[in-house]
């Protein structure tokens, strides 16, 4: 028994040793579309990169829900621990996983930030890409407004916005932006933000509720994957489907269909393949390369429609 | 009571205990089912269009899916375990009829496969928690993560549009007249079916006894006679056929197959068969409160939607209700 402890032990220092070089990526969840395309990102930038360095290896990690903050936290904690090389992050919140990216600045690990805001000291961190999440979230309102003015020839009216977890740097940004462009460049009034902590059946009940509850709605916008593909069903359902105008964001399959056949008017496409792909190459060149790296990298968004579906701008993005 | 005789005193504290008891069920019911009428005239007053045909249709749809999680759930409660799988299950049920729907396997017979993935977990979970000796807590909670990964590996995460026949369960309906009246929707029908049969189960079937016997006190049940690891692997099985039977109606609601999604649901179906009167300790519950708990959950969530009410206070307001419900249940019972 203890012969056989002995070499447990020696392979596990064995292994410590040769895997030399790891980049962790962790992510707000590995539930969904939208962080798997993140994912491939990651392992084509790592097959690229292991030309250069053949002991590279890239883990992705996530929690099981993207409202499961202090398991993110953890996960992070436990890459800082087994001593990686770099840490390409997604935080599911603002300022929760501030203390944590600190604890790996002090540890000598580089932290790139993907997707969504971190507060605090931004030299905790060597790099954010993302989407301009501000810029996206005005851009969805600026379609909204052309829509339904050319739908209802004027831009008054009731508005609802299904949003996702609150208090996400993405979130902040996406649907912060897009009612302040709401705000400022028509009459139109939010009646009410319904939150569905990126569960689409949750979104597909509380869509059929806020439609029911205000049946002169005019305009909705679904402000990520699970929700909008949620919302899209409600609409499909409650018989609305081209006579409301619907805006959402993500572009996975089922949201790719309902765009194509009018349920949504738009969507917001954010390239997560590039998040991924700049992201560890990013983190590589921090860590392990030891280049300078810039602050910031907008990955970029197109907003997709029925005209441009096909586009290769589009497919580019859509998965 | 008076004293007389010692032998007559406790034959007739026996008998008024009996009776004692079952009215305070019926009382129990009485008022949590007056609390829902309540809910229902308070919302029907303060929300817009609550109280329209369509929007009670609606609401009995949104609701059909807890409740038939709940009964399920009551089960595994009743025998004083508890499922916590439940979430991961849906997922993954409605996600392999979606599959096997996509791979062109005919729609009944693509969700008879999702059902039997149902049934299969709740046996697994049967059998850690008899075979392995298991507490019910842990083992349903780690198949709660297993099946979940299961799920998410097989289908990459991804959500895979479903071909549109398979949506006719979850999104058509008997009896539709016209816009007013969009009919009573399949899932509804399939929830009123289901309570009827389980409560006949669980009331009127041996098996039902048996797992009252079996929560309130194992080791007398098990000197009975009474097999008590088949029972319980029974009650697991309905917990998982029912939650089975959600993953593929929502499945179907969303013609989309959706392994990411149902994360925590197996809370609401708990909260709605402790408001309904089911005792965590064991031995107590029905059917009947469950679907009126679930109805509570239901009204209090669609409710507070409708009359655009912050997010947040659905969850403040579920939460305090749940633990007044069972601290007024407790209250009765200590009398």
């Amino acid at each position: 028994m203890r012969k056989l402890l002995f070499i447990l032990v020696a392979l596990a220092f064995i292994a410590g040793a040769v895997s030399a070089q790891e980049i962790a990526v962790i992510v707000k969840t590995g539930n969904s579309s939208f962080w798997q395309n993140v994912q491939t990102g990651c392992f084509n930038a790592q097959k690229e990169l292991k030309a250069q360095s053949p002991k590279l290896s890239v883990t992705f990690l996530g929690p099981q829900s993207e409202s499961n903050i202090t398991e993110e936290i953890n996960i992070v904690e436990s890459a800082i621990d087994r001593g990686v090389k770099a840490i390409v992050l997604a935080p599911s919140d603002v300022s929760a996983l501030v203390p944590v990216v600190k604890k790996a600045k002090e540890a000598g690990i580089p932290v790139v930030i993907i997707d969504s805001l971190l507060t605090g000291d931004p030299s905790n961190y060597v790099s954010f890409l993302a989407t301009d999440n501000d810029a996206a979230g005005r851009a969805c309102a600026k379609e909204l407004i052309a829509r339904v003015k050319a739908a209802t020839g004027s831009d008054a009216g009731k508005i609802a916005v299904m949003s996702y977890v609150a208090g996400v740097g993405s979130e902040i940004g996406r649907v912060g932006g897009f009612k302040d462009y709401i705000a400022k460049n028509s009459k139109l009034q939010v009646v009410t933000t319904q939150y569905s902590n990126a569960d689409m059946p949750t979104a597909l009940n509380q869509t059929t509720n806020v439609l029911a509850a205000n049946p002169d709605l005019v305009g909705i916008f679904g402000a990520n994957e699970p929700t909008a593909v949620g919302m899209g069903r409600a609409i499909a359902q409650a018989g609305l489907a081209g006579k409301i105008v619907a805006i959402g964001f993500d572009g996975n399959a089922p949201l790719q269909n309902f765009v194509k056949d009018g349920t949504l008017q738009a969507i917001a496409v954010q390239s997560s393949y590039n998040m991924g792909y700049l992201g560890v190459k990013t983190a590589y060149d921090a860590a392990i390369a030891k280049k300078k790296v810039p602050a910031k990298v907008d990955t970029g968004f197109i907003i997709v429609t029925k005209d441009n579906i096909d586009s290769t701008a589009a497919k580019n993005v859509l998965y | 009571m008076s004293d007389t005789s010692t032998t007559h005193t406790d034959e007739r504290a026996g008998n008024a205990t009996v009776r004692k008891g079952r009215s305070k069920l019926a009382l129990d019911r009485l008022i949590t089912f007056g609390a829902v009428i309540v809910l229902f005239a308070v919302f029907s007053i303060t929300a817009k269009n609550f109280f329209t045909m369509r929007s009670i249709l609606s609401l009995a749809l949104q609701t059909s899916t807890t409740t038939l999680m709940g009964i399920g759930v009551t089960f595994t409660i009743i025998t004083a375990g508890i499922d916590l799988s439940i979430g991961s299950v849906i997922a993954f049920t409605g996600t392999v009829a979606v599959m096997a729907a996509i791979a062109g396997v005919p729609i009944w017979i693509s969700m008879l496969v999702g059902l039997l993935a149902g049934v299969v977990c709740g046996l697994v979970n049967g059998l850690l928690i008899t075979r392995m000796k298991l507490p019910p807590f842990i083992a349903t909670l780690g198949m709660m993560m297993v099946v979940r990964g299961v799920a998410l590996t097989i289908t990459n995460a991804n959500a895979r549009p479903a071909p549109e026949s398979f949506g006719v369960l979850g999104n058509d309906a008997i009896f539709r007249i016209g816009p007013q009246f969009p009919g009573i929707s399949y899932p509804v029908l399939i929830m009123i079916a289901v309570a009827f049969i389980f409560h006949f189960i669980l009331k009127r079937m041996r098996i039902g006894r048996y797992t009252y016997a079996v929560g309130s006190n194992e080791e007398a049940a098990r000197l009975s006679g009474i097999k008590v690891g088949r029972v319980k692997i029974v009650a697991y099985i309905f917990s998982g056929l029912l939650a089975g039977l959600v993953g593929i109606i929502l499945a179907s609601r969303m013609v989309t197959s959706q392994p990411n999604s149902a994360t925590g649901y197996e809370l609401n179906a708990i909260a709605a068969a402790v408001i309904g009167g089911t005792s965590l300790m064991g031995g107590v519950g029905t059917v009947g409160g469950t679907v009126i708990g679930s109805f509570i959950i239901g009204i209090l969530t669609v409710g507070l939607t409708m009359q655009g009410a912050n997010y947040f206070m659905q969850q403040i307001v579920i939460g305090l209700v749940v633990i007044f419900a069972v601290y007024f249940d407790q209250l009765r019972s200590r009398k």
